[in-house]
């Protein structure tokens, strides 16, 4: 009896101890330097946190990364790829790696997704005023015929030769910023950094764990509080991207509320039942695009993709005020709201 | 059951109580009171919101425009803007640290510090 006592006592003492030792690294490793950096760009604000003696550099070449995409992709900047390919009258345009890759993998996702994601909406956002900030509600007449231009499969590209029929234009919003936090991460091992977080607009992806090896702790906002936190979940080296109908919206006269995810089938905001759709995965480009296609997909549409691609793990949030999760995350997911949370079931 | 196993289950009931204890103590976050206010990547106030007075007070932008801050009860907002789009004053008091108070066109930040953040 009495050795049994002491083999036990032994045991819990070394737990103690070990705890002990972690909160000890933990101490040590917080000293380890971190530099932050803020980016005003893409018409966002972008936070940047990385580690290391190195971090500094590494800030102000991701920073520069970042300038550079803005200019490539701008809908607005005359000398943007974008600007090029919307005012190329359907003549064949040279663009850069960045925007021939985005332009694919959207081309891809809009397969995908049956359309949900399609980034020739362009036009019927600018009627909307969604680009502008000058927002309206467009009559029937004009989004028919707007609609008409919008089709994906029509844009071409090969290589980085793009073309487009005259009247189509496009708009990589949905997916620039997943795009850029992916070259932000590869920006920041190639300077030898390990261990970074990246926020852009809400957006969030991390290199590596933190320093002292604990998972990154990432919020995703209350779609029906959006000043407050919904979730909490644990994540390394992922992307957390979330498209909610709370980022960009107005309220027209009548009281109605538009928001800025358009469905591509009608050209109204997407009200398919999901206010708030969070991805997580490893590519920020792959998440953004997801984030807006299941946005337009709906619940159904979701679990659909899921069953064909379960790379990814999902956040949804219903109108009916209910979060959906993936059995990925089930153990790094904290719900914090006073919503009811559920596992997605896929049988 | 001797003297001897009763002292050692006491030993080792105090011994586990006390690892409890400061496992639960060491991994709970505390809740930061100190916020910075950032324009353009510098640190223009540094403050405690547990011993700031209420107070209201204007940041000019170098470039143009400006916003008003206050301090009341202990939290932080921007009451009054001339950006366009006032997101800044829409965002409301200071709760998350994730979520920033932003005037993207006055480059202007109120945030949570790491000083006292507990993460």
């Amino acid at each position: 009896m009495i050795k049994k006592m002491f083999a036990l006592s032994t045991v819990l003492s070394g737990i103690l101890l070990i705890s002990g030792c972690s909160q000890k690294k933990e101490a040590s490793d917080i000293n380890m330097t971190s530099q932050t950096r803020d980016v005003f760009a893409m018409d966002t604000f972008m936070n940047m946190k990385a580690y290391g003696q190195n971090a500094d550099i590494a800030l102000s070449e991701a920073e520069k990364r970042i300038l550079q995409l803005e200019e490539e992709l701008s809908v607005t900047n005359e000398t943007s790829d974008i600007w090029k390919i919307d005012h190329s009258d359907g003549k064949s345009v040279e663009v850069s790696d960045d925007t021939a890759i985005i332009i694919n993998k959207a081309i891809e996702m809009g397969d995908k997704t049956g359309g949900a994601l399609d980034i020739t909406l362009s036009p019927v956002l600018k009627e909307w005023g969604f680009t502008t900030g000058d927002h309206k509600v467009p009559d029937e007449q004009t989004l028919k015929r707007l609609l008409e231009n919008v089709d994906y499969s029509k844009v071409n590209i090969d290589g980085d030769t793009v073309s487009l029929p005259e009247d189509v234009e496009i708009d990589l919003g949905a997916l620039a910023k997943g795009y850029t936090g992916d070259e932000i991460m590869k920006s920041m091992a190639d300077n030898g950094i390990s261990s970074a977080i990246v926020s852009l607009g809400g957006n969030v992806q991390a290199l590596g764990t933190k320093p002292d090896g604990s998972n990154w702790k990432v919020a995703v906002r209350d779609p029906f509080a959006p000043d407050t936190d919904m979730c909490i979940i644990e994540i390394a080296d992922k992307a957390v991207i979330t498209s909610g109908n709370y980022e960009r919206y107005f309220t027209a006269d009548d009281g109605s509320v538009y928001w800025h995810i358009l469905d591509p089938a009608d050209g109204y905001p997407a009200d398919n039942g999901l206010v708030s759709v969070t991805v997580i995965g490893d590519c920020g480009l792959d998440c953004d695009a997801l984030s807006t296609a299941l946005f337009v997909a709906g619940y159904d549409g979701a679990r659909k993709l899921l069953k064909s691609d379960p790379s990814f793990d999902l956040i949804l949030v219903s109108d009916d005020h209910r979060i959906y999760y993936t059995e990925g995350i089930a153990d790094c997911f904290t719900n914090i709201s006073s919503m009811e949370a559920e596992v997605i079931s896929l049988d | 059951m001797t003297k001897g196993v009763k002292l050692l289950i006491g030993a080792v009931i105090v011994i586990f109580a006390a690892a409890v204890v400061f496992a639960i103590i060491g991994s709970k976050p505390s809740d930061s009171t100190w916020v910075d206010i950032v324009q353009n990547n510098k640190v223009i106030y540094h403050l405690d919101l547990s011993e700031e007075k209420d107070r209201t007070f204007k940041i000019d932008y170098p470039d143009g425009g400006w916003n008003e801050v206050q301090i009341k009860d202990g939290h932080i907002s921007i009451i009054n803007a001339d950006c366009p789009d006032h997101t800044c004053i829409k965002t409301g008091e200071l709760r998350s640290e994730s979520i920033p108070i932003v005037c993207l066109p006055h480059k202007l930040v109120i945030r949570f510090s790491d000083e006292g953040a507990g993460e």
